[in-house]
């Protein structure tokens, strides 16, 4: 049993910079969790701090049932991946992998024991002998990922692992974290700034930004229900276009409208914009929920093609809206459309995400 | 990698003629950096006679080499400049070598503390310790004596090689330590067994600068040493006496003086061209 509590954690450097704000997580035992967030956000300090390698300015750490806050990273029962890998350069693969179990006084048969468990599943038995910089990055990078399943720990903590690796082998290793974790159930906390990695590894995703937990939730959760605008716009690539929009009520039915567009309004998100009739909102579209072609009238409008980018599977535009850029993805790749075509866009209905202005909290979704 | 350029007036000359080029540069410099070695070598060969027409006559002899070498007091200025370069090297690697580890992995009022005063060390000229130093060691009993002369030099490369060390151990990534003390380790065992290992290359650097260093030092050495404990670099002088410059022996017991350092940085400097590219 090991859930991570973290309990109004604070990060102050000097007077100045507070790194990390009233940070409140739980993490329940064995789920995987992805922090994630731009740079700077405060999600490698919060990992830093579960780890025990930055000191608490306030709050809490539980791991287990024991409070952390003032134990060293030695007697926390944890094990950490490093964005650059951080292997012992002057031992062996091997060496590298027994150096925490001989620091435990382990009896080196059952050292040897754990190793060739680890290796067996990461397929490493051809580099036991080698030094860390004769192998590839990749390599490196599952001799680190052995060095922590040997140990057996309570808690994996994984700091950027695969932001210095190329896309390819990046996709890879995903795939082996996810298989890892599937057979080595054991509680993760996953830090990257990428939100692919985010939302295909986590069980749970916890969007940070500027020290503070935007939200936590399931993938499907931050993706289809952001709670503010800058959730909206870093969870899924292409990000969500804005558009600044006016309600208003015509008939019965609320629409959402600026010079370029006019749009009706579902009726579930109807009851939450009755109170902003005549006001101006920011509403999100999300790019894949674009499609080319008329439609319904009240549910498209008028876009101006800008770029062309043809990927093969799908064709992603670029279009101007009255004076807003919108990005349209998801259009099929044998579809004839050239810069400068106007075209229509129309957007799948109950797809609007409609955000407060000042505050840029949801309205409704 | 970065393409060498070629100097465009050498651009237009054959591969040929820049070879040949090229080697006559190096040959000049070269010569004109061994030309006052091959002197002194020349000048350590000729008898006492000789010793002004070094470029004239054909005479040339041991005695000067034998005569050093029985003298007793020569012999025990090689002996102690050799155990005070050793020991120096020794003792101060020890303190500057965690000395600059902290200055590279640590912040706040005790590193910070260390830094400047080892900064205002360093910006005092280094001939102007010499008389406050000769105080010091007349007060504390250590004039002329090893550890009045080891304790100086060991401060000076402390002051000198600390910022080198933080130089190389800022180049080791810190998060290998980190993984040492997940690992298990303490901060300082995460040092030993870690940090350590992977700036060896520098260290053997250090080592071998520290030693010249100490083994040609000859400030200190003639202010704060006296008859009991002669050094190489002193001695050597001390053929300028009322009878005149007895030049041969100097340039013996020079070339002999050069022979360890000239070894060291041999086969040193594998090592010091290494670490100091970290």
């Amino acid at each position: 049993m090991a859930a991570i509590v973290l309990d109004k954690l604070n990060k102050h450097y000097g007077s100045l910079h507070h790194a990390v704000k009233d940070v409140d997580l739980t993490i329940a035992d064995k789920e995987f969790v992805a922090l994630v967030g731009p740079s700077g956000c405060g999600k490698s300090t919060t990992l830093r701090m579960i780890a025990g390698l930055e000191d608490i300015s306030s709050g809490e750490i539980r791991i287990g049932d024991r409070v952390v806050n003032h134990l060293p990273p030695r007697d926390r029962d944890i094990a950490m991946v490093f964005q650059n890998y951080a292997l012992y350069q002057h031992m062996s693969v091997y060496d590298n992998l027994a150096f925490g179990l001989r620091n435990k006084k382990m009896p080196e048969s059952e050292i040897n024991a754990a190793i060739n468990r680890a290796t067996e599943m990461l397929g490493l038995h051809e580099l036991l002998k080698r030094k860390p910089r004769q192998l590839s990055g990749g390599q490196q990078q599952r001799v680190a990922l052995g060095r922590c399943i040997v140990r057996n720990p309570l808690v994996f903590l994984f700091d950027e692992p695969l932001s210095n690796l190329d896309a390819k082998l990046r996709a890879q290793m995903r795939i082996e974290i996810k298989r890892l974790h599937a057979q080595l159930p054991t509680t993760s906390v996953f830090v990257t700034h990428d939100q692919v990695e985010a939302m295909t590894l986590g069980d749970r995703v916890v969007v940070m930004k500027d020290g503070r937990v935007q939200q936590a939730g399931t993938p499907l959760d931050v993706y289809g229900h952001p709670v503010n605008k800058f959730v909206a716009g870093f969870i899924g690539a292409p990000a969500m276009n804005f558009l600044e929009v006016t309600i208003a009520k015509e008939g019965d039915t609320l629409i959402a409208r600026s010079p370029a567009v006019k749009l009706a309004v579902t009726e579930a998100s109807s009851r939450a914009l009755e109170a902003w009739q005549g006001r101006q909102v920011i509403m999100g579209l999300r790019p894949e929920h674009l499609a080319l072609g008329d439609g319904v009238v009240s549910r498209s409008f008028a876009a101006k093609v800008e770029v062309v980018e043809q990927l093969g599977s799908e064709i992603l535009l670029e279009t101007r809206v009255g004076d807003t850029r919108v990005t349209a993805a998801r259009v099929p790749p044998e579809t004839i459309v050239a810069a400068g075509d106007q075209i229509r866009l129309s957007v799948q209905p109950g797809r609007l995400h409609f955000f407060d202005p000042e505050t840029e909290m949801v309205i409704a979704a | 990698m970065a393409m060498v350029r070629t100097p465009l007036m050498f651009a237009r000359l054959p591969v040929g003629g820049r070879r040949l080029l090229f080697g006559l540069a190096i040959t000049g410099i070269c010569l004109a950096v061994a030309f006052p070695v091959l002197w002194l070598i020349l000048t350590s060969l000729r008898p006492e006679s000789g010793v002004y027409y070094v470029h004239r006559g054909t005479e040339f002899t041991l005695a000067s080499y034998a005569e050093v070498l029985l003298d007793e007091r020569l012999v025990q200025a090689f002996i102690n400049s050799a155990l005070i370069s050793t020991l120096a090297t020794i003792f101060s690697l020890l303190v500057t070598v965690s000395s600059g580890y902290m200055l590279s992995r640590f912040r706040g009022p005790a590193a910070q503390t260390w830094f400047g005063t080892i900064y205002v060390f360093r910006c005092v000229p280094y001939i102007s310790w010499v008389l406050p130093l000769y105080f010091v060691a007349q007060s504390w009993g250590i004039y002329d004596t090893y550890i009045g002369l080891l304790l100086p030099h060991i401060a000076v490369h402390i002051c000198f090689f600390s910022w080198l060390m933080k130089g190389f151990f800022d180049g080791i990534d810190p998060s290998m330590e980190h993984a040492a003390l997940i690992d298990g380790c303490t901060r300082w065992g995460a040092f030993i067994r870690v940090a350590l290992p992977s700036a060896i290359p520098a260290i053997s650097a250090l080592a071998v600068l520290c030693w010249l260093f100490t083994w040609n030092e000859f400030l200190f050495a003639l202010i704060l040493t006296g008859n009991k404990v002669p050094v190489i670099t002193v001695v050597m002088a001390q053929f300028v006496t009322e009878m005149g410059l007895r030049w041969n022996l100097m340039a013996a017991t020079a070339v002999m003086a050069l022979v360890p350092a000239f070894l060291l940085a041999l086969f040193g400097q594998k090592y010091v061209i290494r670490g100091l590219r970290i």
